[in-house]
This record gives C-alpha cells, structure tokens and sequence, in this order.
C-alpha cells in the first residue's frame, strides 16, 4: 500500500532534479563544447551601427574555465590591444599608453572594446552555469536534432540583472540562440548563431550576432575564422607581462 | 532732565507740524527696519534648512574615520575599530544617537542603465535621527535590520534605472583586494528626498549584508555621532576624541561638510551688510529730511537762541527729533516684520523656485527663523548710523548766528 503511492512520488521527485540536473548539464557541456579544457580562437568582430561600421580581427586563447586572453591583430592601429582575464578579475593593456589597467568593478558593466558585449559578459561567461536555476522548457525535434530550449533564472543574489534568459542548445552542444529578458519578461537582447560549420573538429556556431531588441540596426557580429581545440597553452601565456609583451 | 523733556516735547511737536513729511518718512524707515529682519529671518531660516539638511544627509555632528578615508573614500581605509570594539566604547555613552556603517562607492545595474552612487551599508535601527530618510514616506518598505536582504533606493534613481520595487539590481563595487565584489539585491523601498542629489546619489542596504558583500568582515568606514545641537558640537567632540587613540581621525560637521560650515559663518557677516546697505537707501531720506526741517525754521531757531536757549540745546533737540522718528519707525517695523512672520512660521511653499534652490542645497519649503539677536541687530545699526547721520544737520543749526537768523528772508 505505502509503496505504491510512494513509489511514483519517488519517481516524480527524481525526475524533477533529474530534469534540474540535465538542464545545467547542458549548459555547462554547451559551454565546455564552444570553449575546450583550452582554445586558440581567430576571429572577426564587427560592430555595426547605423551610421558606421567597424570591423576587428581577434585573436583570443582560453584555458580553464576562468582564464582567456584576447588580443587585437588588425586593425593596425588597434594592434596589440589586449584584454586578459583570470577568474573573475580583468586587465587591458594598450601599447599606445604602454600600461596595463586593472578594470575595475565600475566599469565591468561597460563595453568591451566598444562592441555590444560588456566587460562582464566577456570576463564571467561561465557565471551563467553555477549562479542560475536552469529548466528544460521545451524538447524539439529541428532537421533530425534534438533541440533542447533552456530556461536559467539567475539567483536570487546572484549579480545578474535579467529576469531570465533563454538558451537553445542542439543536442550536439551548439547554442543556437541565448536570449536575454527583463524582469518584466519584455525580451531585452540576443545573440543568435548565424552559421554552424564543422571547424577545429567539433561542430560550433562560427558566426554570433549580439542584437538589441530596441535598436536592431545595432549590433556586433563575431565570425569565427579558425580554431583549435585541446592544445597546450602555457600558463605563462596568461600573465600581465605576456599582455604586455606577447612572446608567442 | 527738565531740559531734555521739554527738548523732547518741542521735537515731538515739531514733527507733527509737518505731519505728512513725516508720514512718509516713517514709511520709508519702517519698511526699511521690516526689510531687514524679514528678510534676514528667511535667510537665516533658509540656511538652518541647508546646515540641518545637510546634517541630516548623513555627515551627523561629529564622525570617526581612518585617517585617509575622507581624501579617498574607499574600501581600502577601514576603521581600525571592528564593530566589536566600537559597541564596547561607545555603547551608551549618553549620545543623542551613533551608528557605525559602511559607505564606499559602488555601481548600480539594472537591465537597462547603470549609474555610479554611494553604497551605504547601514543598521536601520541605530540611523534614525542620522539620515534624511523619512521611514513614512517610502514606497514599499525601509531596511529592517542589518540582516535585511533588500535594498533601497532614491525615486529619482529608480526613474533612471528604468526599474521598481520588486525587482532586481546589481550592485558592484570592490573589497579589500580590488577584486569585484558584486551581488543582485531586490528593490524593497524607494525613499524620496527633500534633494535630488540625494535620491540619486545613495543607496542603502543592510550593514552586515554589505559587510559580507564586501568580504571586510565587521569593519566599516564611518562612525557618526549626533550631539544636541549643531551649533556647538564640542562636548560630543571632546567625549568621542577621548575614547579613540590617534589611528582614527575625529572630525566636527563643520570639518567634513566644510562648504556648510563656511555657509554658516558667511550667513553671519551677510547679515550685518544687509542691515547696513539697507541704511544707507534709509539715510539719503533721513538726512535730507533733517537738512529741510532745519533750513524751513532759521528764523524760528534763531528766535530761539535770542530768547537765551544754548547751542547745545538746538543740537539736542534736532537730534531729538531725529531719534524720535527712527524710534516711531522701528517700532513699526519690528511689529511689520513679526506680523508678517507669524503666518508664515510653520513653512513657506517656494515649490515654484524649488528648482534653483535644489541647486544650492535648499529644500522647497522655507522656514523664517527669527532670532532676537538679528531683531537687536538691525535696531541699534539704524539707530546708531541715525544719530551719526543726523549730526551733520544738528550742529549746522546750532552754530548759526542769532541776529543772522532771524533776519534771513
């Protein structure tokens, strides 16, 4: 008698933290699939807006979850910008002044390099796997692959100001689209993935584009021009004198 | 003293034979003496306001810092006293009130803007009396311990943030370490304050939830203590100078918020130019009516000299005369002023400048405050500038010559 109503009770509750547990474990295998236990990155950024558009090449390394470097190669003027991050602190350096700068907190908010991701998305990418609650919303079937659509509502004193965000990641562990919403649950931004290719051995969106909804002549798009995976990256590469004077 | 009755009763009449000359004269003298005080009261009324504002806008009467924390207020230069050690020395000691909190700069995020402000990490219970937050007029709620989880907010500052109680923001500044320290925190309340700057420049919340946040502790940055009167903080600076050694820095109000302290003594020094540039409108009037009450009776003054009365005396008199009127004048406008400050008392609505004087650091209902000190002032300036004024025509009266007089056509 008593197991019967407890076995499907039983069931039920361990179906719900099954389902908990694979929504943040898609997100952080989606996450682990872009980024590699470590990564050399060449890619293209170009930041539009109505009136100009500028375009940047990048080159970024990554190793760990907390460690990346990005550096700028064209355009000339900009060369050797750099951006380095390590756990959740972050230092640009710019051969024009010849300084290193810690970023502070104040302005961790801002633009990175003028594009349409702030300081923070760049420096705390993986914040989004251990400070939300994540739910599988919905299980589709698009072009014979799965597609999961994840809902993650960040903390309750986690330092995300977006009520929810919305993730659409294949089985395969592309991140087909990663909205952004307010409290009021009005859809603020998204980056969508434009372009899924077969690069570096694994199958990963080579082309992002960051759109705001309000303005949707403003955006920046990343286009992936090659990448590897698995390497071996020193950790000297990730230091502020490597920043300064890259020895690669 | 039979001289100066009869002296007097001549000057008395003497004005009255003129009485419409007079009239006006007493006009002009009692608006003078009523623009004086008036005007001074609602200066005066109008910086109590600023210096008590200002007070209330958090720095207290006398506060405790590290040493370099007011020329860098950052997380860097806590007070060596750890909480702990503040509650043992201060701790009923007989201030009005103290409170200890943490107030470093920070910036607030919501979806949409971020701004720079001021975090204060405050024990709700121990600040009454030391902020300029009315707890009755909050939308939502106010902290309720330095446990409470919530955080509020200026109106203002929510208007630009695009955001409302109930919702979410981030709050980021750094610890120790320059290393982020970050949280998100639920909007509970939105103050409203008397200064825009305030409702956009502060947010408040709990001490302990920013303590953690900031990974310091039980350490804070300011103490403040409030005494029973701006005016002289000494006493409570004494007792607090005399419980800490030298690694703190005491300061008075009129040290930290030094643009209010010299506010109070400009206002000092304004009042005695006011007083005095009103006078010297007042005395071109005084004068030359002095000058045509003695040119209109040569004869009659000399007439007096023949029949015997002395120089002194015609000197007496026409000072007299002057000092009668300025009396009458001023008594007339003392009444004036205070018959126009009594409605006023309880608050003048100046909502339609309110802008300009948000500006200054002003709020937007007016206080006149009317000192005794000011009343007396203005009196004995009038009638000590009178009498000085009124010499010149006095002592060309006196000097005439009596056969000369009286022949004069």
């Amino acid at each position: 008698m008593n197991t019967r109503i407890l076995l499907p009770l039983l069931l039920l509750v361990s179906s719900a933290a099954a389902n908990e547990r694979d929504a943040t474990q898609i997100v952080r295998d989606a996450i682990d699939h872009w980024r590699g236990l470590s990564s050399y990155t060449e890619m293209t950024m170009v930041i539009h807006r109505p009136d100009w558009e500028r375009s940047m090449t990048l080159q970024a390394w990554t190793k760990g979850d907390d460690r990346s470097l990005v550096r700028v190669i064209e355009p000339r003027k900009d060369r050797g910008n750099g951006t380095l991050t390590d756990d959740n602190k972050m230092w640009t350096y710019s051969p024009k002044i010849n300084r290193v700068i810690k970023v502070p907190s104040s302005m961790m908010g801002q633009s990175w390099m003028g594009s349409d991701f702030s300081n923070k998305d760049v420096a705390r990418a993986d914040d989004i796997v251990d400070q939300y609650d994540h739910t599988i919303l919905s299980e589709t079937d698009e072009d014979g692959i799965v597609v999961f659509e994840i809902e993650s509502i960040p903390h309750e004193e986690a330092a995300v100001v977006w009520g929810r965000e919305v993730l659409r990641i294949r089985e395969d562990h592309v991140v087909l689209s990663h909205a952004f919403y307010d409290q009021d649950d009005e859809l603020v931004k998204t980056l969508q993935s434009l372009e899924i290719v077969e690069m570096g051995g694994r199958t990963i969106a080579s082309r992002q584009r960051m759109v705001k909804v309000d303005e949707p002549d403003e955006w920046t798009e990343i286009a992936v021009n090659d990448v590897q995976y698995e390497l071996e990256l020193r950790d000297s590469l990730f230091t502020l004198s490597n920043l300064r004077n890259p020895r690669d | 003293m039979r001289m100066l009755s009869v002296l007097s009763r001549l000057a008395w009449r003497y004005l009255w034979r003129n009485h419409r000359r007079t009239i006006v004269m007493l006009g002009a003298i009692s608006i003078g003496a009523w623009a004086m005080i008036f005007m001074t009261a609602l200066t005066r009324g109008m910086v109590d306001q600023m210096i008590l504002d200002g007070i209330s806008a958090l720095p207290g009467h006398v506060q405790v810092h590290h040493p370099d924390y007011l020329d860098d207020p950052s997380i860097n230069n806590l007070l060596p006293l750890d909480d702990e050690e503040l509650e043992r020395r201060f701790a009923g000691a007989g201030f009005v009130a103290w409170s200890s909190r943490v107030k470093v700069p920070a910036v607030i995020t919501s979806e949409r803007e971020s701004r720079g402000v001021t975090l204060l990490g405050i024990d709700p219970a121990a600040e009454r009396g030391l902020t300029f937050i009315d707890e009755e007029n909050i939308d939502g709620r106010f902290l309720e311990g330095p446990d409470d989880k919530g955080i509020v907010i200026g109106a203002k500052l929510a208007r630009t943030l695009e955001t409302e109680v109930g919702k979410r923001v981030v709050l980021m500044s750094q610890d120790p370490d320059n290393d982020i320290a970050d949280r998100g925190f639920r909007i509970i309340g939105l103050f409203h304050a008397s200064m825009p700057d305030h409702e956009d420049g502060y947010v408040f919340v709990g001490k302990r939830v920013a303590q953690n946040m900031l990974r310091i502790g039980g350490a804070t940055t300011e103490v403040v203590f409030l005494g029973d009167d701006y005016r002289n903080v000494e006493p409570t600076y004494e007792q607090v100078l005399a419980a800490v050694d030298g690694s703190v820095s005491v300061k008075r109000w009129n040290e930290v918020a030094t643009y209010l302290g010299s506010m109070l003594e400009v206002m000092d020094g304004f009042v005695v130019i006011w007083v005095i540039v009103i006078f010297l409108a007042l005395s071109f009037g005084l004068v030359n009516t002095l000058v045509m009450a003695v040119f209109e009776r040569v004869r009659e003054i000399g007439l007096m000299m023949a029949l015997g009365m002395k120089p002194s005396a015609i000197l007496g008199q026409i000072i007299l005369e002057s000092m009668l009127l300025l009396i009458v004048g001023l008594a007339i406008g003392d009444l004036l002023a205070w018959a126009s400050i009594q409605p006023i008392k309880d608050g003048l609505d100046i909502s339609i400048v309110a802008e300009g004087m948000e500006m200054m650091g002003a709020s937007s209902i007016l206080y006149p405050k009317l000192l005794l000190q000011d009343v007396v002032l203005a009196n004995v300036v009038v009638l000590i500038l009178g009498f000085l004024a009124s010499l010149s025509p006095a002592w060309r009266a006196s000097r005439y010559e009596p056969v000369e007089a009286i022949t004069k056509v």
